[in-house]
């Protein structure tokens, strides 16, 4: 998690996560390759070299939501372009990582001394937003960073108590629950992807599913938890430490209904606390795969974290945990089970 | 779960089949009554098959280049995203209507549940603007701990869909698409053999962005397919020229979709030999299943008959009875009529109407 | 009846023509989205000049075959200009014979009123933007912008006429003859995405003679311009399952009022796109082929989405390694886009560089265990 989590990778650059990945799995799989938009796709036999069961897909996105710098301006300041959902609000007096050289950079804004009170209360369009990285000129500026360089915040992971902190747990938790998955010998043949490119449109997961072909899919995910002061009970799902968070539908997805009764029967049975994920929002690659090729059953398990797209995200440790173990005993019974 | 609906002026096999698909439970991803109302309607017809989307498929082998026939078999639906302290639900919407279309609608679940669609009202009738999809509640009549029994976070439920004759009009909340289906089933039976090796597919989950149609298409890979939806027209700043009652449209182009050439020609040859009337439709918003099929695999020659419909402004859509038998009619054609050869690369087709 | 444009530009296509005749000849065909039937023989018969094999697809895209010299089985790359307009369709004849449409592509409004169609109906037909004078005009109504399903077209024709000519459905497309402007640039609408196309003709021309090891496809593909995805493009993809697939397409040229990374300049060479929409190795090639040729380039940073056919490509099939070259393009989208034909042979010779100089063993996708 801690090494996942500190990597950088934005949409469209996730080399610097994908390495950790290879590091961490290269010895536990079968198969191991790059596909042409970046995706890593590793085929796992099953425990034991058993061979029946149906052949699962697990999923779980590398990039994160960032910025590419477009341009240099003349005084040395870098502009910048979102990649993925950012919330503008949270941008303003942050600090960024440059390039894979680390290159640090703060979103610098006028001091409240020198605006009016109405501009005081406006939010900087991440148009106007620019990085300064100590640069007094373009030369300077490209010397230490390129056009096309991928900006991510610059957070460090941390843990206390149950709770672990860092950026992008949208989805190295989900790429940390299947590392975990493929060492330990899932049950039926699974071919594991990580895929690049969900945060712009959930596209590397669509090729990655035709090749792959699967039987069926289960996309691991870190998701949003609704936790909030003066929120009612209903909006607090789901809660950070709640369990694994069940998705029944979102935008993208109407999740297999029989994927979904084996995952709650699973829980049930295991004694895991699950909850479900509110429905109507959000997409995920799971909704990409299950439209490939002739259609593909889904599901997805995800975990609750808070502050998801933002600098620094919580989650609770226990939570991928169980959702290892939820879906290690889902795919046992699916070998046993699924037509 | 549905009152037994008025008896038709003009009981026929069409209206039967509109009859046993209309009601039946069948939002998007949970198609599981509809599903089973046309298995039975299409007994005898063929191998019928389920996929995993949950598309039905109907394959009627026969000689021929390999036509699919597409009709959507969801209706709108909607999901309970949380409960409420005081026993209400709130809600999403699962496909294409409005908030405010569905407010004081009767929305049924599998078992049986009964709840109804209200809307946290403005306190000011000034500030009542278009209502959001957010401010929807269900009216369950339950308790807190009963409701959330009854009403799980995730239930899906679907209008109550009475079938209504009004004049010459249907009436119903799930006309779009179960006409279309019916219009199919009933095409189907009018012409049990058929120029082509024929692939039906009732695609699910259409309502959420044409999803099982995609798919469905894929899987069966056809060299022309034909896609039976309704058209709704008359609303707001409608840019076409479709009138209900004057006959099923032919579609020429709508988002994600224009007409394919040589599905176009057949078309009109079928229109002609079955002396059917029919209108074009031309809107700029508005989609059907047409775009995904046209879009799926390595692309496929679509074309779009589309019955024309109009919405009350309610959760009910209406359409024309004759314009439903005509599209019957043309559908029926349209499978015996066998297609023109292939164009020669180097030769322009020849204009016809104009369209192109 | 008007001498309608393209009747007097459409000559047969020419070996040894100029990339300003392309342009010419190019931008003054017509076609929209699923009307190209007037277009498809002219593209095929100005690949055909130069590729070993030309084919429509079912879908209407045209492809021309350059057969590599390397071992078989060779690998393949695609590359992708749009074939198709903005143009509009015939909708609604209001009484009094005006003509309402239908926009099948991303017009913007404000470049309407006033400006000359042609109805492509059986005889063609001229119309304009009906406008209100400003005599007539409410106070104010002059600084809002009519939305497109406000505009009408007029004919001058009585309604009875129109309706018996002009049949719902009819191609409607801007009436702008090409105009040359000073160091032969070119205004004409259509250069979205002809300029794009004279380059796949410039590039099968080059590669005519220098044969690389891969084979390449060449397509003009239909329907970039309406729609959520890039039909041709996807289902060209899907068909023919390309390791590289390229997409050439317009890129904003620079203009007043405009930032500097936001625009590419005009003349100064075609943009090489990065970007999450493009493979890394794929850029890099054509960045060393520029720098190898010394031709002037810009490098496009397009961070998540390209807005070309290359998003399609990339997705298609099981994953294909893209790239996207850029035609710096003033005023897109409306009936006066300019382009550099300077710029066009400039991006066709860099792409000829890039595929002859293709390794036979290179490939998008990399096997670590």
């Amino acid at each position: 998690m801690e090494a996942f989590s500190n990597a950088d990778g934005p949409s469209g650059w996730e080399a610097p996560v994908r390495a950790k990945v290879v590091e961490a799995v290269r010895d536990a799989v079968d198969s191991l390759e790059v596909d042409a938009m970046g995706s890593l796709v590793a085929r796992v036999g099953a425990a034991g070299g058993r061979r029946r069961g149906p052949h699962v897909m697990l999923c779980a996105h590398m990039d994160e939501v960032g910025f590419m710098v477009t341009a240099v301006e003349k005084d040395g300041r870098l502009r910048i372009r979102r990649v993925g959902g950012i919330d503008p609000r949270i941008l303003m007096g942050q600090v960024f990582r440059i390039g894979t050289k680390g290159i640090r950079g703060v979103a610098g804004v006028l001091p409240a001394h020198l605006l009016s009170n109405n501009d005081m209360n406006k939010v900087v369009p991440i148009e106007e937003l620019f990085l300064d990285i100590g640069a007094a000129s373009r030369n300077e500026a490209l010397q230490a960073v390129s056009l096309g360089d991928l900006v991510a915040f610059d957070t460090t992971y941390e843990a206390w108590g149950q709770v672990r902190k860092g950026k992008a747990f949208d989805d190295r938790v989900g790429c940390a629950v299947l590392a975990s998955l493929v060492q330990k010998r899932p049950p039926v043949p699974v071919t594991a992807v990580w895929a690049v490119q969900e945060e712009v449109g959930l596209r590397g997961a669509a090729a990655a599913a035709r090749r792959v072909s699967p039987d069926l899919a289960i996309v691991l995910e870190g998701t949003a938890s609704g936790e909030a002061p003066g929120a009612s009970d209903g909006e607090q799902q789901p809660r950070m430490g709640g369990g694994p968070t069940i998705t029944i539908q979102d935008r993208s997805l109407m999740a297999d209904a029989r994927l979904v009764d084996l995952l709650t029967k699973t829980a049930k049975a295991r004694k895991i606390p699950t909850q479900w994920k509110r429905p109507g929002v959000g997409g995920t690659d799971a909704g990409r795969i299950a439209l490939s090729g002739a259609g593909v059953p889904a599901a997805v398990v995800s975990v609750a974290c808070r502050y998801i797209h933002a600098p620094a995200a919580y989650l609770d440790i226990r939570d991928p945990r169980r959702v290892v173990e939820l879906v290690w005993h889902t795919l046992e019974a699916l070998g046993k089970e699924w037509a | 779960m549905t009152p037994k609906a008025r008896r038709a002026p003009r009981a026929n096999a069409l209206d039967a089949l509109l009859h046993s698909l209309v009601p039946a439970y069948g939002p998007p991803g949970r198609e599981t009554g509809v599903r089973a109302a046309l298995r039975g309607a299409l007994r005898g017809m063929g191998p019928v098959s389920e996929d995993a989307l949950g598309n039905l498929h109907l394959h009627r082998e026969g000689r021929g280049p390999r036509l699919l026939l597409v009709a959507a078999m969801d209706a709108p639906g909607v999901i309970v995203t949380r409960l409420e302290s005081n026993g209400t639900a709130r809600i999403d919407l699962l496909g294409g209507r409005s908030a405010a279309e569905l407010i004081g609608a009767v929305v049924v679940f599998p078992e049986g549940q009964r709840a109804l669609v209200a809307f946290d009202r403005p306190s000011n009738n000034k500030d009542a603007g278009a209502p959001e999809v957010g401010s929807l509640y269900l009216v369950t009549g339950l308790d807190k701990n009963t409701a959330a029994k009854r009403f799980p976070v995730g239930s899906v439920g679907m209008a109550e869909s009475r079938l209504d004759r009004l004049g010459d009009q249907w009436r119903s909340p799930s006309l779009d698409n179960r006409a279309g289906a019916a219009a199919v089933v009933a095409a189907l039976k009018k012409s049990p053999r058929s120029a082509y090796d024929l692939h039906v597919v009732f695609a699910a989950q259409s309502e959420l962005g044409s999803r099982g149609a995609l798919t469905g298409a894929f899987g069966v890979d056809p060299e022309l397919a034909i896609v039976v939806e309704l058209a709704h027209v008359g609303d707001g700043k409608d840019q076409s020229s479709v009138t209900l009652g004057e006959g099923p449209c032919v579609g020429l182009k709508e988002h994600g979709y224009v007409a394919h050439p040589r599905g176009l020609d057949l078309a009109r040859k079928a229109a002609k030999a079955a002396r059917v009337p029919i209108q074009y439709l031309v809107r700029d918003e508005g989609s059907t299943d047409a775009g995904a099929v046209r879009r799926s695999g390595v692309g496929v020659p679509t074309v779009l008959i589309a019955i024309p419909a109009r919405k009350t402004g309610g959760p009910d859509s209406l359409v024309h009875a004759r314009d439903l038998e005509r599209t019957v009619d043309l559908v029926a054609r349209l499978l015996v009529t066998p297609p023109a050869p292939e164009p020669a690369p180097r030769k322009r087709a020849p204009r016809r109407g104009g369209a192109r | 009846m008007p001498r309608s444009n393209h009747k007097s530009a459409r000559r047969s296509a020419q070996v040894e023509w100029s990339t300003e005749e392309w342009l010419r000849h190019l931008t003054a065909l017509p076609g929209v989205a699923g009307h190209e039937d007037a277009l498809v023989p002219e593209i095929e018969a100005a690949f055909r000049l130069f590729a070993d094999k030309v084919e429509r697809d079912k879908m209407g895209n045209v492809l021309g075959w350059i057969h590599g010299n390397g071992p078989s089985p060779r690998p393949r790359a695609l590359l992708a200009a749009h074939l198709d307009r903005i143009g509009f369709l015939v909708s609604r004849i209001e009484s009094g014979g005006f003509i309402r449409v239908v926009p099948v592509g991303g017009f913007d409004p404000r470049t309407l009123p006033g400006k000359e169609v042609v109805i492509h109906s059986k005889q063609p037909m001229v119309a304009l933007f009906g406008t209100k004078p400003p005599h007539l005009q409410k106070k104010g109504e002059a600084e809002k912008v009519t939305p497109i399903e406000d505009l009408y077209l007029d004919t001058g024709y009585p309604e009875a006429v129109v309706k018996r000519r002009v049949p719902i459905g009819t191609l409607v497309m801007l009436r702008q003859p090409p105009v040359g402007l000073l160091k032969s640039r070119l205004a004409a609408p259509g250069m979205d995405n002809r300029s794009g196309v004279a380059v796949l003709v410039r590039t099968l021309q080059a590669l005519r003679d220098r044969r690389p090891s891969w084979d390449v496809i060449a397509v003009g593909t239909v329907e970039e311009e309406d729609g959520q995805i890039c039909l041709g493009a996807r289902t060209s993809a899907e068909w023919l399952r390309p390791e590289i697939g390229i997409a050439i397409d317009v890129s904003h040229g620079d203009m007043p009022g405009t930032r500097e990374g936001d625009t590419v300049p005009l003349g100064g060479g075609p943009s090489i796109c990065m970007g999450a929409n493009i493979h890394p190795g794929v850029f890099a090639g054509l960045r060393s082929s520029a720098r190898a040729l010394g031709f002037p380039f810009s490098v496009e940073v397009t961070p998540a989405s390209s807005g070309t056919d290359a998003m399609d490509i990339q997705i298609a099939s099981v994953g294909v390694a893209t790239g996207v070259l850029g035609i710096p393009c003033r005023y897109m989208h409306t009936g006066v886009e300019v382009v550099a034909p300077s710029d066009v042979d400039h991006c066709a010779a860099l792409l000829a560089h890039y595929l002859v100089g293709l390794e036979p063993e290179w490939r998008g996708t990399e096997v670590l265990k």
